[in-house]
């Protein structure tokens, strides 16, 4: 078969797998708001007590901070912890297309016609992160207008690379979830999944809570996660702008060093400062890993389908 | 007619059951022909081996001279398929289902617009196009299954139960579907399904139970073989006292009573013998649902 051809067929199935998912309104609008509702739950639920325990830090080093640079400063933690959560369960959600084909039937009817394995794999994987990203870049655009209104301080370059690292977090989200939802076979085993997914995440990636307040085992653990890592080159540049404005107002190096670790602006892992760059490496590392276990994995189960 | 499909020692076993179990038929070319068996008696499991999505354990199958082992896309082309439950996709208007499963083929842009052209005067699908196949009606999105099995021109379409499931009025809009289809296409059609009359028709029949061939041949051919002829009296309350003169057991129907006798000689034979009998009276062949009785001892649906 032509490449030409294969593209054509990838890109034609990757549309419908897109155009069920977006047909599909109960679905849509719930991962949409979803992400609106964490941001909102941020805000009722842990808005005071970040506020709190940023103020206690503050107290320590005698300077008064402008409130826009601690609400901004807040702001981007729960943005960064947003986009990092949603990334991924957005994905599990998206990937249901695969599980409903499986459930359906529908897999068998693709299976009569000549098309490859790797053009199906494919086309659901593009599909899962095109979804993916577009409900990510509204959260992000929803959480861009709310740190915007607490006070910005990130830089053009800054923005573009959370833009990037949204991109990253994306991709890594759609390659677990593609691994993950390749073995579910009915449509409850992927609601148990998501539901998992949901509430166990946000914790072991270091959204929900600093992972600089766990316990330091529990730290090392969350550590060796590449999870954490998508949450980490998020808070990098979501809130790196804040450290200049922090020290232009009177505090120390030290002073925000302490403030930035207390919200994981700064990643440690065994004592050491994980720089971003070597963030970036576990985060595509992992990406690719992931990637290319999926399509091994497809390729396997798609001989072995043939034999059963 | 040649032979467009030919399976030979077919085996397929999963762990010890032995689904399918050394059978050997052929499906000549524009041929209409039926396979049947209850559930469980290895008509999907051919079925998938036919269509090369499993593998076979023993045997072979040949579709127009290739061996679907061998070249399978080249099988998976010749082969248009209507699965027992629609597999399309509910949310997606008929004309989206029918451009993402042609892409599959490789169908693309004024090729499809010039098959679905076609499709559209074979299945008026024009009335149906911009609709979500969800909301379609039973036979309306039979219609629309059937276009998606065609969609690349097959030289076979292989119907799985289509009908099970559907009211009878929906039934026959379907099969008004798919004669015309015949008569348009001279198209090999091959068949599996519950309802026996609709095996009735077919050109070659095939009965299939754990797993082998208990009977073959064609519908006629297989009433003479298996069931012996009827004849239906009709009348008032005395016809049953009436009838027991001729020493056979009556059945029941509407209407009257109903003996079987073993052909139609002995049909004549006893019009002779009792025409006081036979005031109103039918004389008719079994039918394919006594055919698959007498041959796998079982009741279609069991």
């Amino acid at each position: 078969m032509a490449i030409g051809t294969a593209v054509k067929q990838t890109a034609a199935f990757a549309a419908r797998n897109i155009k069920l998912y977006f047909k599909d309104k109960g679905m849509f609008i719930t991962s949409l708001i979803s992400p609106l509702i964490l941001l909102g739950l941020y805000i009722l639920f842990l808005d005071g007590v970040l506020k709190d325990s940023f103020e206690a830090v503050v107290k320590g080093f005698d300077v008064k901070l402008a409130p826009e640079l601690m609400n901004g400063f807040i702001a981007s933690f729960e943005v960064s912890s947003l986009i990092a959560v949603s990334s991924v369960t957005v994905a599990f959600t998206a990937n249901m297309a695969m599980v409903d084909d499986r459930v359906r039937g529908v897999r068998n009817d693709l299976l009569t016609s000549p098309v490859k394995n790797s053009v199906l794999t494919l086309g659901y994987f593009i599909a899962t992160a095109f979804v993916t990203l577009i409900i990510c870049l509204v959260a992000l655009a929803a959480g861009l207008i709310y740190i915007g209104a607490s006070g910005w301080a990130m830089s053009a370059g800054e923005l573009f690379l959370a833009l990037l690292d949204t991109v990253l977090c994306v991709l890594f989200g759609t390659a677990l979830s593609s691994i993950v939802c390749g073995f579910l076979k009915s449509r409850g085993a992927m609601s148990a999944v998501s539901t998992i997914v949901s509430v166990v995440y946000g914790f072991i990636c270091g959204a929900y809570y600093p992972v600089s307040q766990f316990a330091s085992a529990m730290q090392n653990i969350v550590m060796c996660l590449p999870g954490t890592y998508c949450t980490a080159l998020l808070r990098t540049h979501f809130m790196s702008g804040y450290f200049d404005k922090f020290v232009s107002a009177g505090l120390s190096t030290d002073g925000a060093g302490k403030l930035f670790d207390g919200l994981d602006g700064r990643m440690y892992f065994f004592g050491g400062e994980v720089p971003p760059w070597a963030m970036y490496i576990v985060v595509i590392g992992t990406v690719a890993l992931l990637m290319g276990l999926f399509v091994a994995l497809n390729v396997l189960f798609g001989k072995r389908g043939q034999k059963r | 007619m040649d032979d467009i499909i030919r399976i030979e020692h077919l085996v397929k076993r999963f762990g010890e059951i032995t689904a399918v179990n050394d059978i050997t038929f052929s499906v000549r070319r524009g041929e209409f022909f039926a396979f049947l068996g209850v559930n469980g008696a290895g008509k999907s499991t051919t079925i998938s081996m036919l269509c090369g999505a499993l593998a076979r354990d023993g045997g072979s199958i040949t579709v127009d001279g290739t061996d679907t082992e061998k070249a399978p896309d080249r099988i998976k082309r010749m082969l248009g398929v209507v699965f027992q439950n629609s597999t399309l996709d509910k949310a997606l208007s008929v004309r989206d289902n029918l451009k993402s499963r042609a892409a599959l083929y490789g169908i693309f842009g004024r090729e499809f617009e010039k098959r679905y052209g076609e499709l559209d005067e074979l299945l008026s699908l024009k009335e149906l196009e911009k609709r979500a196949v969800g909301k379609l009606s039973g036979g309306q999105r039979r219609r629309a299954d059937i276009a998606r099995a065609l969609i690349h021109s097959p030289r076979i379409l292989i119907l799985d139960e289509p009908t099970t499931g559907l009211d009878p009025a929906t039934r026959k809009t379907v099969w008004n579907v798919i004669d015309k289809l015949r008569a348009a296409r001279d198209m090999t059609v091959f068949l599996t399904t519950h309802y026996m009359e609709e095996a009735a028709d077919a050109d070659d029949v095939v009965i299939i139970d754990s797993g082998k061939i208990v009977a073959h041949g064609s519908p006629v051919e297989l009433k003479n073989l298996y069931t012996g002829d009827f004849i239906s009296f009709y009348g008032g309350d005395e016809l049953e006292q009436k009838l027991e003169t001729l020493g056979k057991p009556l059945q029941k129907i509407a209407g009257g009573c109903r003996i079987e006798v073993s052909d139609t000689a002995e049909a004549t034979r006893l019009i002779s013998s009792f025409p006081e009998l036979f005031t109103d009276y039918e004389v008719s062949k079994g039918k394919m649902d006594d055919v698959f009785l007498t041959v796998t001892g079982k009741r279609t649906g069991d």
